[in-house]
């Protein structure tokens, strides 16, 4: 692939890859080694991975893209149409727009499905979604890729919350090795209004989780958990960028990730406070934990202010497990593999804790754990 | 091997056998030589516990106490450099720390660790449930867990709003001692040290210590306290008390041999070792 071919399928321009990209250049230069064509649109999920889909918080109210593409097959279309406050619209295949007009009161199941071919595939969707004045909406957003040929997956979140209005977002992607995604979210939060995210991203060759955050009114409100937990050469790039824009907004954001073997994190966080955007008040704080040598994660907190009156806090640490827990627990009778599961699962754990259906909050937990392979160090 | 026979051992609850194991050499420490970070800190430690008693450990800051407790519990970064501890017969120095918990040594934290997110009431039941399955006996549900959590804690007059809470996390000074007594008063150890359990604690707080420690006397069950003060030493009444300077002990005795201490001082024991060695050099 040339550089122009991939600089399409990243959405960047060269000035853009070589800034913005910086820490993952490796991984981009891996990928630009595939000959990506446009994926077989006539590539299915096995019957496993759709049994795997079902989530009892979200039964009946799932919308599907397999490959980019909306599946009819396995969406809930009559369903939805029903649900008071929302208006799906498909203008094509790779594109979905969801109106909400008022709260909805029954979490939404949003799944993009990687399934790879025979040769290197791509494939690209947008999702747009406005909240109106006073409307509410939790959604649950799965990025699941399974294994096989490489395949690359973008996904282009246009997300516009109105005035008083919240949206809640749980964001959660399990890939296997050949898989890579770009996932560019661009928000806009009204006046009052709250946008509220919990995100876990595991595996995958690369990942790279963009998101663009606008507070563009009085009282707007940005509150972001993630976590990212990698192992083998996995690779997970954060590029955050909260922008307050008007008076009084805030801003409180929490990421942690975990590396193990040679994986590889990338947290940059920046906050922009701009001119006028007096009465801010922004947290930024960043944890992550290497679980071994070879391990690398590449912390960026960024603040930029412009405004006078301003509070703003944040930080960046990488440790690794803290060797007087883990004696305290070995000498309580634990072992050393599930003591060490026990803290790493801890550390994750208080990201999504707040999350208040079970089910989900056991969704995040199953997720973390088999890829940091907690469940069988815990049995060991 | 060693560590089965050391389960074997613990695992018996027979009081005939307790009564029998009553002054029955348990821990058996020899010249023992200890280096932390390349500077020696335990200079031939030796000191015998048998079941049943209850030996008080005193000394000056920088004497080596908990650095003794560290090594019984399996430290990391405690280099034995020479001598020996034997628990129970066998080699305790061969034992990882999980091992030597299964085996019933339990070390009380001068200072407790703080655990975010991690629910006391899971960590206790992982621990109690790690050393039956070491000691290969039936590991407790959640039901027989709680109804056992219940009556320790109604023993020791805790309440159960600590279970809920992280460990330790955000505990003041006195809630984590308590939380340590619990956990010792659950996992039921055959040797409890208990390293400046008394430190930072209210005359209240140290009597619940005390109180943990008496109702778990037991002619099978040895405890080593290490402390500065003599004040626990009234509510917990020792058999032996040692005084250790500079990494050994220096002098035995019974309790009174604290009081003394109380009232003189430290720098008694220094001087009167001065005096010995002039009288031995004019003999």
């Amino acid at each position: 692939m040339d550089a122009q071919a991939l600089d399409a399928i990243l959405g960047s321009t060269p000035g853009e890859r070589a800034e913005s990209w910086h820490f993952s250049r490796n991984a981009v230069r891996a990928l630009a080694q595939q000959n990506f064509v446009s994926v077989d649109p006539s590539l299915t999920p096995s019957a496993d991975v759709v049994r795997a889909l079902d989530l009892p918080l979200t039964r009946g109210r799932r919308i599907v893209f397999v490959n980019g593409v909306y599946s009819a097959l396995h969406s809930d279309d009559a369903q939805l149409g029903k649900t008071p406050g929302l208006r799906v619209r498909h203008d094509s295949a790779n594109r979905i727009e969801l109106i909400v007009s008022a709260p909805v009161t029954q979490p939404l199941h949003l799944v993009y499905l990687s399934i790879p071919g025979e040769v290197p595939g791509f494939w690209a969707a947008r999702c747009v979604i406005r909240l109106q004045d006073g409307a509410q909406l939790d959604l649950v957003e799965q990025h699941l890729g399974t294994t096989g040929a490489e395949i690359f997956g973008r996904v282009d979140c246009d997300f516009a919350i109105a005035a008083q209005a919240r949206m809640r977002v749980s964001c959660l992607s399990d890939l296997a090795d050949n898989v890579s995604l770009l996932r560019a979210l661009h928000c806009n939060v009204g006046a009052q209004a709250a946008f509220e995210t919990t995100q876990a991203h595991c595996g995958g060759r690369l990942q790279r989780i963009e998101s663009t955050i606008g507070l563009a009114a009085q009282q707007a409100c940005l509150r972001e958990r993630g976590v990212f937990a990698l192992r083998g050469r996995q690779h997970v790039d954060i590029h955050l960028d909260v922008r307050h824009r008007a008076r009084d907004t805030s801003s409180d954001v929490d990421w942690r990730g975990v590396a193990d073997q040679r994986a590889r994190g990338i947290l940059h966080g920046a906050i922009v406070v701009a001119q006028g955007a007096d009465g801010t008040d922004a947290k930024l704080q960043n944890k992550n934990l290497l679980l071994s040598a070879h391990a690398e994660i590449d912390a960026q907190p960024i603040l930029e202010i412009y405004a006078d009156e301003v509070k703003a806090a944040h930080g960046a640490t990488v440790g690794q497990l803290d060797e007087r827990a883990l004696f305290y627990l070995r000498s309580r009778g634990i072992g050393m593999m599930p003591a060490r599961a026990m803290l790493i699962d801890a550390f994750c754990r208080e990201i999504y804790a707040h999350v208040a259906d079970e089910g989900l909050r056991g969704l995040f937990a199953a997720l973390l754990s088999r890829h940091l392979l907690l469940s069988t160090q815990v049995a060991s | 091997m060693i560590l089965d026979s050391m389960c074997q051992a613990n695992r018996s609850d027979d009081n005939m056998r307790n009564a029998h194991a009553m002054g029955k050499q348990m821990l058996k420490i020899e010249n023992l030589h200890v280096r932390v970070a390349g500077k020696e800190i335990l200079k031939g430690l030796t000191l015998d516990v048998g079941a049943g008693q209850v030996h008080a450990i005193m000394g000056p800051n920088g004497a080596g106490k908990s650095t003794l407790g560290n090594v019984l519990a399996g430290r990391e970064g405690y280099e034995i450099t020479r001598g020996s501890v034997e628990y129970d017969g066998a080699n305790l120095l061969d034992l990882t720390p999980e091992q030597r918990a299964a085996a019933g040594v339990f070390l009380a934290f001068q200072y407790p660790v703080e655990i975010p997110g991690v629910n006391n009431t899971y960590f206790l039941r992982t621990a109690l449930n790690a050393q039956r399955k070491q000691r290969g006996e039936a590991e407790l549900d959640s039901m027989q867990f709680l109804k056992l959590v219940r009556e320790k804690l109604r023993v020791l007059h805790i309440s159960d709003e600590l279970l809920h809470r992280a460990v330790n996390a955000g505990f003041s000074g006195g809630e984590k001692k308590r939380n340590e007594i619990f956990q010792m008063a659950l996992l039921e150890p055959r040797l409890a040290i208990l390293d400046e359990t008394d430190s930072g604690l209210d005359i209240d707080a140290m009597k619940l210590v005390a109180d943990g420690v008496n109702h778990m006397r037991d002619p099978g069950r040895a405890f080593v306290v290490i402390t500065h003060y003599q004040r626990l030493l009234d509510y917990i009444v020792p058999d032996f008390v040692h005084v250790m300077v500079d990494g050994r002990i220096v002098e035995s005795g019974d309790k009174t041999l604290a009081l003394k201490l109380e009232e003189h001082g430290y720098a008694w024991i220094a001087e009167r070792k001065i005096l010995d060695n002039v009288h031995a050099g004019a003999a």
